[in-house]
């Protein structure tokens, strides 16, 4: 019978890698998912750290982009994954400090994930188009009480949901879900498109999806959200405004584990990301597409996590935009 | 089976599933914030425009059937299957089969799970050439492996047994 | 600078061996991968950036096209071939193509697959270049009211596609408009029909429904009688694509072409719609109407056109806009973008000698498509002359593979695998799939749209008729469902 055959054959290799002891980490690829579609900017982080990232590893890292629910089917790739090391987690802003802000269903929480490191910060601006006659905060703040202003995201839970109503709040809107419409479309790229056409009014998002736009002069920005300002955007950061407060509003790229992830994993990795992050054609690379580079260890990294979530959390409970159900 | 015959039996089935949709699971499995400002606004809209269409076109396919005299039968149909019940064993089985791989693809690993499930399917199928069959159902999986996991870069679940290169 | 001076400076940037070699090598890739199911023509463009990072930008950029133009036709062979689609944009090749591959006409449909693409493509590319700065600002006037109406539009191609009975193709389209309502709402974020899984939360895989739909049934068609094959011709043959043939489809492939031009210049819609709507365009035409699903060439050559024809279009809101049309020109905007180019109006002016380039090397790709695709065409052939009872089973291993590969989760194999058996009730209850799979595109399209809308008008319907645009394809829905009513009634054929 061929299939007992087979299964001989199974039995044998079995016996074989049995006897093989536990080796010192990492001794086979490393399995890196990617919550995101290809080509979004969490696909390109995560492929420009990966070469780099492979070299101070010294094995394969499989690349695994696992899409869906705003970042969420993927993370629960993660979580449910044996705590070995081998599967981690290409971490985002969206999927780990919105989401788990705002989303009551969201089968993960932070939690349930170890952070060993962010890497990568992410300016947010907002930008209405030129033609808009918006020139300034103040101008949009004033339309934006008169009535009949949209901002587009790229989809429920997303940072730049929360970003549009962050931002009027912070600029004094008393209900900002109330006065501003917020119009969600499929993706980032769509979201840019349609502040482009008319669709909506403005949009808060990372600068890197705003640079092309803006060095066209088709959008306009208003301001950005980090303390320093942002090369190719000329408009006013948060501080020259006096909201500080909106420093938070930042997106970021790191990589976790599952929460059990044993410390010695964790190590590695803050050694392996020290040297990555040193490389240079990584950092020009990045810092030509609008990233600071800002190595985090996992202590630094977990507090950071915290201390965003817990503003964004709040943010949410006082304008009840928490999604039950 | 006639046009007639096939009719009335859709009919009642998709008039039983746009009941269903409408009083069991859009209410149950639908979930809608309390805040909704505009009834078409609302995440269950869409859902309960598509079982009343469901339930439109459910009892055009009844009303149909009833009022239709079309009764002449397919004529590319085979009436009665020559094996009796054998189809419906393999049917089964493959289902089981498909079970199966669901089963065996986190545990045993893709690669490993594929050759059963080729073997299996072949053998099923009663094909003409087992030997053929066996080589196939070793390389293929094998061919597959290596071209998806080191050409295309992609993560094939391997499993808690052998791992392959 | 004048147009002669741009040519060019584009031709000294294109004018070297490597720059046609990589274009070359994207074709191969492309076609290679698209043949592939499950590794569709987005996947392989994306595996292949990383590749690119250290080319010079042109090069980088010819390599990218050429993966993207391969695999949009690479796809067809496998839809033809197993009547699996390698990529989405092949799927209303199937229609028509796989009919041909059972009556031993695998070759002449192959072959006028190939040459509607190169067709479509090269008219694509003429489009591109002539129409860029054209079409692209009539693209940015497409918001979501615009979009609902050309969606609705698009949903009348299901009466095209329903086959014998009208009912049952609406049936069909029914349940996929009902099943990609799962997932989470666009507007609200809360669960629709998830049951709390967080796979099912992103929604029901594209590719594991159209595989499941498609390649399941036949396999499951295999277990109910492994002989019913027996005694048909399955073997190639030696069936060629003639020129009459050729001559014959041209009407279909030129309109074709141009349908893909057009939908492809508008942002979001992608290759696939296009393909059904050339087809059925062309079937509601030709004289050979009722032959159409049953192995008519100049199905395949309309659908081949209209897929094709969006390649080169897609480039045209890319280059023009910056605006990437679909997810591969999202990619092919970030290969722009590591190369410290950025795409849109000020591109025409800063970087000419890369766009007259580009637009070179486009033109050169219509030609190496077609030697690329003969090649790979006489490759692939001999699967045809597998002992079907073998390749079956391969078929399903590598439906396996290729779903998994798609989005890396063993839950999409457990998708395709239901849907095959949905594929399979429905094919013995004379259920059409090809509606289902439409509506399950066009359906999330048309909800969020039509959402998009009301929340920009504040839920007054009026938006929905705001200009032109938007009564120009009200007009075409009404004029088109008016026809289809009347022909159904006039041929006595009841509306069932």
């Amino acid at each position: 019978m061929k299939l007992r055959t087979l299964g001989s054959v199974l039995a044998l290799g079995v016996g074989l890698t049995a006897g093989a002891a536990m080796a010192e980490y990492p001794e086979r690829p490393i399995n890196m998912i990617i919550p995101y579609g290809a080509g979004g900017a969490t696909d390109i982080s995560a492929r420009t750290i990966a070469e780099p990232l492979g070299e101070a590893v010294g094995k394969a890292l499989v690349m695994a982009n696992v899409t869906g629910a705003g970042g969420a089917t993927g993370s629960v790739a993660v979580q449910n994954a044996k705590a070995d090391g081998y599967t981690m987690l290409f971490a985002r802003v969206g999927s780990h400090s919105v989401n788990p802000a705002m989303k009551a269903t969201l089968p993960y929480t932070l939690d349930d994930f170890r952070f060993v490191t962010v890497y990568e910060i992410n300016p947010v601006a907002c930008a209405v188009r030129p033609d808009s006659g918006i020139n300034s905060m103040d101008d949009l703040v004033a339309k934006v009480n008169k009535g009949g202003v949209s901002y587009s995201s790229s989809g429920v839970g997303s940072l730049l949901h929360l970003a549009g109503a962050m931002v009027l709040k912070e600029f004094g809107v008393e209900d900002p879900l109330g006065s501003a419409t917020h119009i969600p479309q499929q993706g980032g790229g769509a979201a840019a498109t349609a502040v482009l056409n008319g669709t909506a009014t403005f949009i808060c998002t990372n600068s890197s999806a705003l640079a092309s736009f803006v060095a066209n002069e088709q959008l306009k920005p208003l301001m950005v959200t980090t303390a320093e300002p942002v090369v190719g955007f000329d408009a006013p950061t948060a501080n020259d405004l006096g909201k500080p407060n909106l420093n938070q509003l930042v997106g970021w790229t790191g990589i976790a584990g599952p929460d059990d992830l044993p410390d010695d994993v964790a190590a590695k990795w803050g050694e392996w990301m020290a040297a990555a992050t040193a490389d240079e054609t990584f950092r020009t690379s990045m810092e030509e597409r609008g990233s600071v580079i800002e190595l985090m260890d996992p202590a630094e990294a977990n507090a950071f996590i915290l201390e965003q979530y817990n503003t964004f959390k709040a943010l949410v409970d006082e304008l009840g935009m928490r999604i039950e159900g | 089976m006639s046009e007639k015959s096939l009719h009335l039996r859709l009919g009642i089935f998709t008039c039983l599933v746009a009941l269903f949709l409408i009083f069991v699971a859009i209410p149950n499995f639908v979930f809608s914030p309390s805040n909704v400002g505009n009834i078409i606004l609302s995440p269950l809209f869409w859902p309960y425009v598509l079982a009343g269409l469901t339930g439109i076109v459910g009892l055009g396919l009844l009303a149909n059937g009833v009022t239709s005299s079309n009764d002449a039968l397919y004529e590319d149909e085979e009436s009665v299957h020559p094996e009796g019940s054998a189809p419906w064993m393999r049917l089964a089985a493959l289902a089981c089969i498909m079970v199966l791989v669901m089963f065996g693809l986190p545990r045993l690993g893709m690669v490993w799970t594929a050759m059963l499930a080729f073997a299996a399917c072949a053998f099923l199928f009663r094909t003409r050439h087992p030997i053929a069959a066996v080589v196939c159902a070793v390389i293929v999986p094998l061919l597959l492996y290596a071209f998806f996991a080191h050409v295309a870069g992609v993560a094939i679940p391997q499993g808690n047994f052998v791992r392959l290169p | 600078m004048s147009l002669l001076d741009s040519l060019a400076a584009g031709l000294a940037l294109v004018g070297n061996f490597e720059a046609f070699l990589m274009l070359f090598v994207g074709l191969v890739v492309g076609v290679v991968a698209g043949a592939i199911p499950g590794l569709s023509a987005t996947m392989a463009v994306a595996l292949t950036l990383p590749f690119t990072f250290s080319m010079t930008p042109i090069n980088a950029i010819l390599l990218l096209l050429g993966v993207y133009k391969g695999g949009i036709f690479g796809g067809s062979i496998p839809a033809i071939l197993i009547k699996t689609p390698g990529t989405p944009a092949s799927s209303a090749t199937i229609l028509d193509g796989h009919p041909m591959a059972e009556r031993g006409e695998a070759g002449r449909a192959l072959g006028m697959a190939l040459y509607a693409s190169c067709t479509a493509d090269a008219v694509s590319n003429l489009a591109l270049i002539l129409f860029a700065g054209w079409l692209a600002s009539f693209a940015l006037n497409f918001g979501p009211p615009e979009f609902f109406a050309l969606i609705l539009f698009s949903l009348t191609i299901i009466a095209g596609v329903s086959g014998e009975s009208l009912m049952r193709g609406a049936l069909s389209a029914l349940a996929g408009l009902l099943l990609a309502t799962v997932g989470l709402d666009l507007v609200y974020g809360t669960n629709r029909f998830t049951f709390g899984d967080p796979n099912m939360m992103g929604g029901l895989n594209f590719i594991a429904v159209l595989i499941g739909l498609f390649a399941i049934p036949e396999i499951i068609s295999m277990a109910w009688n492994p002989v019913a094959h027996l005694g048909r011709t399955r073997a190639l043959g030696k069936s060629r694509c003639s020129w009459a043939d050729y001559v014959g489809s041209f009407k279909s492939i030129i309109r074709g072409s141009m349908i893909g031009v057009f939908l492809g210049s508008i942002p979001g819609i992608g290759a696939a719609p296009s393909a059904f709507l050339s087809y059925s365009e062309a079937r509601r035409t030709s004289k050979n109407k009722d032959n159409f699903g049953k192995g008519e060439i100049e199905g395949v050559a309309a659908s081949e056109a209209g897929n094709n024809g969006v390649a080169g279009a897609t480039l045209i809101p890319l280059l023009a806009l910056g605006v990437p049309g679909d997810v591969i020109t999202a990619i092919i905007i970030g290969a722009f973008m590591v190369h410290g180019l950025q795409p849109g109006p000020m591109m025409f002016i800063l970087n000419v000698d890369i766009i007259y380039g580009l637009f070179i090397g486009l033109i050169v790709s219509s030609v190496f498509l077609l030697v690329v695709g003969s090649v790979a065409i006489r490759g692939f052939r001999f699967v045809a002359d597998v002992p079907k009872r073998i390749l079956m089973p391969a078929v399903l291993v590598l439906c396996i593979y290729g779903v998994f590969a798609v989005n890396n989760n063993i839950f999409d194999v457990g998708v395709m695998f239901v849907m095959g058996w949905v594929g399979y009730v429905m094919m013995r209850n004379r259920i059409p799939a090809a509606p289902f799979l439409i509506a399950f595109i066009l359906g999330p399209l048309l909800e969020d749209n039509f959402r998009q809308s009301m929340l920009m008008s504040g839920s007054d319907p009026i938006i929905l008729f705001r200009g032109p645009i938007t009564w120009f394809f009200w007009f075409l829905t009404f004029v088109t469902v008016f026809a289809i009513t009347r022909s159904t009634l006039r041929k006595k054929v009841p509306l069932s």
